[in-house]
């Protein structure tokens, strides 16, 4: 018997050494012919995706994480980055922000990615953007469109418009290209909404008049009163910030006060359900978006295609945003030429006209995404782009 | 403009005023509050759409089923969660009424999915103009069947023998009982005729409003037990009154104060109503039975 143990004992310390030898004797053929490590199959460059796969946010989540999927398997399939296979590590929050501050210093302590794309939420990202500054781990958010999150460090970005951005641009294209001066304005009353008024009466301002500002909640059913206000200041757009089961309902209620109004909106706006719900009283609505999935571009088609064959089902906005996030990772990672996540860093902030499916991406000094807001319209009960 | 928004104020009251029935009369005569009552007019609306939209069946019709669907429902709930607890505690029966509420909530969400789905106008819609104010056939409609059903109400109540029963059963349990009066019976009918209400508001905002969706009756559900209070809750034209004057009350705060207010108005008038005259503008005052 005693001999027997020693026997396995003296086995299990052999296998122990040879480990730690071959362990060694890996590294120290790494450290003498750093070109060799490329080759290796070993090597592999970690990821993570911090974001809500489950709870009431999920939808959105589950998104992200699907779009960074797509992108990452296209690069694994093509041989890997500088020949690294990438590998992701997606960490679930729930919607909950004390979660999102886990989730990524559980990325960055214990499974030592080299980038974070992430968080989803404005509120997740605000959370986590600390841990990844100060660890000094990039962190590119797809999704958060709060004013102030680029403004986190200088290791944090953001490939999403801000809400500002959408309204700005909206109201400068009624102005110019639809001639109209006197808009109303109606908003949710929420971040969402009332960053999209703000920026929106700032710009339309300049441009013509405001005549009315009105707020309603998110389940609100009538807005009669709101509207009849409205009809008084006889406006010629009415600019909705807010999402598309409500401004389906104000568009409608409009149309049977004889409100006869060009309907603005956001991309809060993109939804079949708008259409659905409005009826022809949407018909003719002009709304921002990041991404149009009925596009013709080779790059679009492609990722609608992939999108679809994995998951069986029409990409939205932030699968997109997230896969050209993704993209933009990698490709910061190749010029980086390594894990390094210093050097990722420096490569993301040296981006330049990216050609992403979401458009032509930069960012500016700060990490915040520069690019064009797409401009869509409801025509004959569907969505068409218009610029 | 300012006959504009009293329009739509009535409108919007007259739909309280609905739902606010199927509170008080449940009220008055078991003495129980019935929280499950928004989803009964969630639960109506739902019926209506399906009966619109799948089945095909005309306005008319569509209404009578829902009505009847939710009478059905409202039996069911209170022979589940309230008749084994009418011996218990009023607060027992409360916190029922508040599970039945979020089961029949969940149910509607795995059923029938979080998002509002579309409830096409059954008939042509038409505008009419009256002296500057706008109006739609729609509202005509919504006031016309709101009227009809509350004196047919009234009729039950005043003048046949289910109506007298109630009005026994609602001045005293035990001595009604006495009088051969079948109390569970006519427990179960009131329940099912203030479902059938609700169901009816339920039908008629779903249309006014294009949608329906399984969380709608939760603010409803909510100001129509408000109106029931400010009109005293127990008494039957007390609730009109209360309806009628809440949806004023708001359109007038959203027309001329701001619109983020507009749910605050109800709690507030709630708040004022049993600070000030807890029995209700056409309440008696009574003293609690213990």
């Amino acid at each position: 018997m005693l001999k027997g143990r020693k026997f396995l004992l003296f086995v299990a310390v052999l296998l122990t050494l040879a480990l730690v030898v071959v362990g060694c004797g890996d590294n120290g053929n790494n450290n003498a012919d750093p070109d060799n490590s490329n080759n290796g199959d070993a090597e592999e460059i970690k990821i993570g995706t911090v974001g809500p796969l489950t709870g009431g946010a999920a939808s959105y989540g589950v998104s992200v994480r699907r779009g960074v999927e797509i992108a990452i398997n296209e690069a694994n399939e093509a041989g890997g980055i500088n020949g690294a296979q990438i590998r992701l590590i997606p960490e679930d929050t729930g919607g909950d922000a004390t979660e999102a501050a886990n989730a990524t210093s559980k990325l960055i302590e214990q499974d030592n990615v080299s980038v974070i794309i992430g968080a989803v939420l404005s509120s997740e990202t605000f959370a986590g953007a600390p841990f990844a500054n100060d660890a000094g781990v990039p962190m590119i958010s797809p999704a958060s469109t709060a004013t102030g999150i680029p403004q986190e460090g200088e290791y944090i970005f953001r490939n999403t418009l801000a809400d500002e951005v959408q309204a700005a641009q909206l109201a400068e294209y009624a102005s110019d290209e639809l001639g109209v001066s006197r808009f109303a304005v109606m908003f949710t009353n929420n971040d969402y909404g009332v960053a999209l008024r703000d920026a929106f009466v700032a710009t339309a301002e300049g441009l013509g008049e405001v005549v009315e500002i009105q707020s309603f909640t998110d389940g609100d059913d009538d807005f009669s009163a709101a509207l009849t206000r409205i009809a008084q200041g006889n406006p010629e757009a009415l600019f909705i910030g807010g999402y598309y089961e409500e401004a389906a309902r104000i568009a409608q209620q409009a149309q049977e006060q004889g409100l006869d109004v060009q309907i603005l909106g956001a991309d809060g706006f993109y939804s079949p359900v708008l259409v659905n719900l409005g009826g022809d009283a949407v018909e003719g609505a002009i709304f921002t978006a990041a991404f149009y999935d009925g596009d013709t571009a080779d790059a679009v088609v492609n990722f609608v295609s992939k999108f679809q064959e994995e998951f069986g089902e029409t990409p939205d906005m932030f699968a997109a945003q997230a896969y050209d996030a993704a993209r933009i990772v990698l490709q910061a990672i190749e010029t980086a030429g390594s894990g390094d996540s210093a050097a990722i860093r420096d490569a993301l902030a040296a981006i330049q006209d990216f050609p992403g499916i979401t458009g032509v991406t930069s960012f500016d000094g700060e990490g915040d995404v520069i690019k064009e807001v797409l401009i869509l319209q409801v025509e004959d009960g569907s969505f068409n782009r218009i610029r | 403009m300012f006959s504009q928004q009293l329009v739509n104020g009535i409108v919007l009251g007259s739909t309280y005023a609905l739902i606010a029935l199927g509170y008080t009369m449940v009220y008055g005569i078991a003495e129980l509050i019935n929280f499950a009552h928004g989803e009964i007019y969630m639960f109506g609306a739902f019926v209506g759409m399906i009966m619109v939209t799948i089945v095909g069946l005309p306005f008319l019709p569509a209404l009578v089923i829902a009505m009847l669907a939710a009478a059905l429902l409202g039996v069911t709930v209170e022979f589940i969660a309230y008749r084994p607890l009418r011996k218990s505690s009023r607060l027992a029966a409360l916190i029922s009424a508040i599970g039945a509420s979020i089961f029949l909530q969940n149910a509607a969400l795995l059923r029938w999915g979080p998002q509002s789905q579309g409830f096409p106008r059954p008939f042509e819609v038409n505008q009419i103009m009256v002296a500057g104010v706008r109006i739609s056939s729609l509202q005509i409609y919504i006031l016309v069947i709101s009227l009809v059903l509350m004196v047919a109400l009234h009729f039950l109540i005043t003048k046949t023998k289910i109506g007298k029963a109630m009005r026994a059963t609602a001045q005293d349990k035990e001595t009604a009982a006495l009088m051969g009066i079948n109390v569970n019976r006519v427990i179960s009918f009131t329940f099912a005729i203030g479902s059938a209400l609700g169901a009816a508001a339920g039908v008629m905002v779903g249309i006014y409003f294009n949608s329906v969706s399984p969380m709608m009756g939760l603010l409803p559900g909510l100001k129509g037990f408000v109106a029931a209070v400010l009109g005293g809750i127990g008494n039957i034209p007390g609730a009109m009154l209360g309806g009628i004057i809440l949806g004023i009350a708001e359109t007038m705060g959203v027309a001329y104060g701001d619109s983020r207010y507009r749910d605050a108005i109800a709690f507030a008038i709630l708040i004022i109503v049993l600070l000030f005259k807890p029995s209700g503008l056409l309440g008696k005052q009574v003293q609690d039975k213990v």
